[in-house]
């Protein structure tokens, strides 16, 4: 059941002026992929983001779920939205509610769950994001801490049980710890199914998350394709102003050094190609 | 006879409630005039408490903070204080109050009374050296975040501080804002000989300071250079703290049996170590 995005375009108008925020992209979201979506800050990210839910609507082009427009008028149209979970940036500031309870259940009491499937819904999605629950039910959520509010806002996303799952700078803001919990949670919902779109200037997490990775530049997609395909062009990637995982420039200077690894996107196989290579060739002979 | 540090922080605790646990805990420390220190801490570590503190916005519960010799228990001299030592906080978006960059730059100085003749110069001054000058008349909200903070550290420059303290000031921007508010910052400290006291969960910025503090529980854990502070993979892991991607590589290989130098930070540095170790893998 892909996302597809059939040359969508989306331009807003302010006053006089139309500005074209996205321009004619076609682009497959598959079944449970970690697609990285990159830009700089103003390339169409966050827009982009927001018509996969049908939240903005294109000037032109669709956007199909299961082969169905989620614009399209039809009864159907709120139950394809309610497939796909969209995580703002900074969602801490949309909690509203008096109980952490509350505000969890807001989405599943909108889709017309009963009580009781509410309330399942809601433990499952405060254990998914390590939430206890009687202990932090009852809690207002502007008494937490940062990393908790935000795991507030993601739980309150997957107690819809969506099967994807749209997250725009998830990490932003929270400290190593929180950031770390975050990403941990998002690969396991990844690698138990759900299909995730990962928004993200962090280079270094998407090298290491990501299945796929997109790239915007002013409205356009301009490189999509697996992580090691698209951090090795690193020029281009700088010409658009991007950071480059630390991984790759490594990779990068020893390689216009005469020393050639496989390309590798995390840390620990980096360091066991980098071992074999020393072990293997150290200087004894020279 | 001794002179006093830039700052001097003696015996701190800090508490925001009687009952609570003091989120300071007996921190001393002292910082040399035109040291550049960034503070590392998981959050409830204390580091903002800490920066609060060393610019008298809170004062003492017990113990003493000495700015360029004035105690901020000194209710006399904490307007002189927070003059002296300026504050950029995470939000871009609560710190701008004109309709433009220029008057948003002046509006501190109006605060404190400067002389009306005096202004210009100082405004100009301190928007040449963000390199907010072209976009002086511009309205803030049109500016990127990264802009934002400029203008907010040009708003401090002004008033002619002598330390400038930065409480998680690129939490909020995207790598280009943040590369643009550390290079200021880092230019302030060099050319302009400004104490700079850079809070931040980005370790990649600690490692550019000439020092590096980490908190956690209210106190000052470790102290020292970045290198000698990251080499410390396990211990900063166990303070749920980061570390720089190829530091922790280079921890990966050592547990690998590699003998690699541990004070690894930056892609420079492991290319460095690879040719150290195996001449015959690289070419010159």
């Amino acid at each position: 059941m892909p996302i597809v995005l059939e040359g969508l375009s989306h331009s807003y108008k302010s006053g006089p002026q139309t500005t074209v925020a996205l321009q004619n992209i076609d682009l497959t979201i598959n079944d449970g992929e970690l697609l990285a979506l990159i830009g700089h800050t103003g390339s169409g990210k966050s827009t982009l983001a927001q018509h996969l839910n049908g939240l903005l609507t294109p000037t032109s082009g669709r956007v199909l779920l299961n082969g169905q427009d989620i614009n399209e008028k039809s009864a159907q149209r709120r139950q394809l939205r309610f497939r796909i979970g969209l995580v703002f940036q900074y969602p801490e500031h949309q909690l509203f509610e008096e109980t952490v309870f509350k505000d969890i259940a807001f989405g599943p009491k909108n889709m017309g769950l009963s009580a009781e499937e509410v309330e399942v819904r809601v433990r499952d999605a405060m254990a998914r994001v390590g939430l206890a629950y009687e202990e932090m039910k009852d809690r207002s959520p502007f008494e937490l801490s940062g990393g908790q509010m935000r795991r507030v806002a993601l739980a309150g996303v997957l107690a819809m049980q969506p099967s994807f799952l749209i997250l725009d700078e998830p990490t932003a803001g929270l400290d190593p710890s929180a950031r770390d919990y975050l990403l941990n949670d998002i690969k396991q919902l990844n690698d138990e199914g759900t299909t995730v779109v990962l928004i993200s200037h962090a280079m270094d997490d998407v090298a290491r998350l990501a299945t796929r990775v997109a790239v915007l530049e002013k409205g356009r997609l301009v490189m999509e394709g697996a992580p090691e395909e698209i951090f090795t062009q690193q020029d281009k990637l700088s010409s658009m102003g991007l950071d480059i995982p630390e991984s790759y420039k490594l990779q990068k200077r020893l390689s216009d050094l005469g020393l050639d690894l496989p390309p590798v996107s995390s840390l620990n196989d980096l360091a066991d190609e980098l071992t074999k290579r020393l072990l293997g060739g150290d200087g004894d002979d020279a | 006879m001794s002179e006093l540090p830039h700052i001097r922080v003696q015996d701190l605790s800090y508490r925001y409630d009687p009952e609570a646990t003091p989120a300071l805990l007996n921190v001393n420390l002292d910082i040399p005039r035109g040291q550049f220190v960034a503070v590392l801490g998981h959050n409830g570590s204390g580091k903002s408490t800490l920066a609060k503190l060393l610019n008298g916005l809170f004062q003492p519960t017990s113990g003493s903070v000495l700015v360029s010799g004035m105690d901020t228990n000194d209710d006399d001299k904490i307007w002189d204080i927070r003059r002296t030592a300026g504050m950029v906080f995470q939000n871009p978006d609560n710190q701008l109050v004109a309709t433009q960059v220029y008057d948003d730059v002046a509006f501190g100085l109006e605060n404190i009374g400067v002389p009306t003749e005096e202004m210009p110069s100082r405004i100009e001054e301190a928007l040449k050296l963000t390199g907010m000058s072209e976009l002086k008349d511009r309205a803030p909200h049109l500016l990127s975040g990264g802009q934002k903070q400029r203008v907010a550290i040009a708003g401090i420059l002004a008033m002619q501080p002598e330390a400038l303290i930065l409480d998680e000031a690129t939490a909020m921007l995207d790598p280009q804002g943040r590369k643009e508010v550390l290079q200021t910052v880092l230019r302030l400290n060099r050319e302009h000989g400004i104490t700079v006291v850079w809070i931040t969960h980005f370790m990649e910025e600690a490692a550019a300071a000439e020092r590096v503090l980490v908190m956690d529980h209210g106190a000052v854990v470790m102290d020292g250079a970045p290198k000698e502070i990251f080499s410390q993979v396990d211990k900063l892991r166990s303070l749920k703290l980061d570390v720089p991607p190829m530091t922790g590589l280079a921890h990966l290989m050592i547990k690998k049996g590699i003998k690699i130098d541990p004070h690894v930070l930056t892609v420079d540095d492991l290319v460095r170590e690879v040719k150290r170790l195996c001449p015959s893998c690289l070419k010159d």
